[in-house]
């Protein structure tokens, strides 16, 4: 299929460019996105590239620095959820019997309560900010990703090579690192990106919940603000429509990389239609 | 064999259960700053402390933490799931109503989504590497990429807002005050709420139809079945769907669960009067009751589902209960 290498390195690139905007945010945005910077709901102009808010905010550095908590919430996140995931999942998967019994069991029960109301309920009580959430969204999806590791490990587990090693005299602590973990390293770099893209999407609806840092500024909070104090009555697009846009362009960005990824490391879409 | 299963089951679920009724106690009372002095820090600035003595007393907080636990437990089993602070009425109650709300905007598009997945999906996979197949593929893909939240204020800005064909929220009109509830005028308010949905959880339906039915393909009966010389479409509807379909069964159970989430955004922004505003609502009054009592008639939900996904299971498919029997 051709252009899926350009889809690949395409995506990569818009992430790439989420980072740098992100990392020097007190650079490229003009004004202090706290600030009052001009009159309150004033249109585009050359100052206030995307006007000002309710507050007189400029909406453009608002954007701009908005970058940075969706970044943390998607990425430190994805990192908690992959290294428990993977941790959990090796070691279940590894040992099998009791160990990965008592694992299995765990994941039962806590993957019949909902992840989002749950997550709800934790916010509203810990008041966390935004690096406390990204952890939280962190643990409880990683509940999902040590049941996809596990069973991709339990196969490993008896594979020759590693059956071998054991005879040789190997420690346990030695063949899962250096012989099961880098089995299933392309399957956690997927699962490292579908994870990011989740909890972007989940951290911006906690913050377009009303639910978000009010120390940082965050899209959800931004869209939330919006649709809230007369950007839809007033039909202002451009306070409504450019964080939701800066969040689908990422996530989407994420999404068709997760995929292309997938593509080449999961052997099933190479089986070709008889 | 199948009744011992499903008692087993069902005893599982009850477990799982009385586990999440149980951390959703230690959540409620165990953690710093108890909700009734969080609550009213929102009507007073600084609370007296005979006013929150005496909500302390009648919601039962003064005992030890084990009785606590107890009546809770029991008051869980018994329906009584607490006492609304905002709606000063059972929890219960608020959440049942609000449930026929919710469930008259989820149905349809559940059912409409489940429809068109499979049917999108399994021409998808059918037709796999076509150029149907990429297009309505990266459709998808886009699809599920954007944030649902923005993707219903985007519906409601277009159809509402700019083209004015839909209201732009609530579930009826004014002159319901006069005439009462017109099921036609419902229907109109609903109509975008379930649109939304509707897209939302279109895309899960078809990933997975799309897998399942490339899976399918490849399977030794759809070649013998080539090879009798059956045409494409004969095979594909006799052979090949029905054998795809069959993981579907979990996911319908899946789907209702993830709906609820959906339906937070959608509902709050629509302004619809169902589970998911009562969530919003709850939210923005801290009142923990109400959203503990949403959670656990969540966690309800995902059991249920799951067990009827479990119980139907095997009268779709003859095979897993064979398997059952090999193990038992």
């Amino acid at each position: 299929m051709p252009g899926r290498n350009t889809a690949l390195y395409l995506s990569l690139g818009v992430v790439l460019a989420y980072c740098a905007v992100a990392l020097s945010a007190p650079v490229i945005a003009p004004f202090d996105p706290f600030v009052i910077s001009g009159p309150p709901l004033a249109p585009p102009d050359a100052t206030h590239l995307l006007g000002t808010n309710d507050l007189s905010q400029d909406i453009f550095s608002r954007l701009i620095w908005g970058t940075r908590a969706t970044m943390v919430l998607g990425f430190l996140g994805a990192v908690v959820s992959v290294v428990m995931g993977t941790a959990v999942g090796i070691v279940a998967g590894y040992y099998g019997g009791r160990v990965d019994e008592a694992v299995m069991r765990f994941l039962d029960v806590m993957m019949t309560i909902p992840f989002f109301p749950l997550l709800l309920v934790l916010t509203i009580f810990f008041r966390p900010g935004i690096y406390v959430t990204a952890v939280i969204m962190g643990l409880l999806g990683g509940l999902g990703s040590v049941r996809i590791i596990r069973s991709q490990v339990l196969s490993l587990a008896v594979a020759d090579f590693v059956v071998g090693t054991k005879a040789l005299g190997a420690r346990d602590g030695y063949i899962m690192a250096r012989h099961i973990l880098p089995n299933v390293l392309p399957l956690v770099g997927v699962k490292f990106v579908t994870s990011a893209q989740h909890f972007m999407l989940v951290g911006i609806g906690l913050g377009f919940l009303g639910m978000g840092d009010p120390n940082v500024v965050d899209w959800g909070q931004m869209i939330e603000r919006a649709s809230k104090n007369g950007g839809i009555v007033l039909g202002l697009w451009w306070w409504l429509i450019p964080p939701g846009l800066a969040v689908t362009v990422i996530s989407l960005a994420l999404a068709w990389f997760a995929y292309a990824c997938e593509e080449r490391i999961n052997p099933r879409f190479q089986v070709m239609r008889v | 064999m199948r009744a011992a299963y499903l008692l087993r089951r069902l005893l599982y679920s009850a477990v799982a259960f009385g586990i999440s009724v149980t951390i959703m106690f230690v959540i409620l009372r165990l953690m710093p700053g108890d909700y009734i002095t969080l609550y009213l820090e929102g009507i007073y600035v600084i609370a007296p402390p005979e006013v929150v003595q005496a909500y302390n007393h009648a919601y039962g907080i003064d005992r030890p933490l084990i009785d606590q636990y107890f009546s809770y437990f029991l008051g869980i089993l018994q329906g009584d799931w607490g006492y609304s602070l905002s709606y000063s009425r059972p929890v219960l109650d608020v959440i049942s109503e609000k449930l026929v709300w919710t469930l008259v905007i989820l149905l349809p598009a559940t059912i409409l989504s489940i429809i068109a997945g499979i049917a999108i999906g399994a021409y998808s996979g059918w037709r796999r590497g076509s150029k149907a197949d990429v297009a309505l593929l990266n459709g998808m893909i886009f699809l599920r990429a954007i944030p649902s939240y923005w993707l219903a204020l985007m519906i409601l800005l277009v159809f509402a807002f700019y083209l004015g064909l839909f209201p732009l929220g609530g579930y009826v009109s004014l002159s319901a005050l006069d005439t009462g509830i017109d099921p036609l005028d419902v229907l109109n308010h609903a109509a975008l709420p379930i649109f939304t949905l509707f897209l939302f959880s279109v895309t899960g339906t078809y990933y997975l139809m799309r897998n399942s039915m490339l899976m399918t393909a490849g399977e030794d009966y759809i070649v013998t079945a080539r090879a009798k010389g059956l045409d494409d479409m004969t095979i594909l509807r006799r052979h090949a769907l029905k054998n795809a379909m069959l993981p579907m069964v979990t996911r319908v159970a899946l789907q209702c669960a993830g709906m609820l989430t959906g339906s937070i955004f959608v509902e709050t922004i629509f302004s619809w009067p169902g589970i998911g505003m009562l969530t919003f609502e709850a939210l923005q009054v801290r009142d923990l009751p109400l959203l503990q009592g949403i959670l656990l008639m969540d966690t309800l939900i995902v059991i249920v589902a799951n067990i009827g996904a479990d119980m139907i299971y095997p009268f779709v498919d003859p095979r897993v209960e064979v398997g059952n029997d090999a193990r038992a």
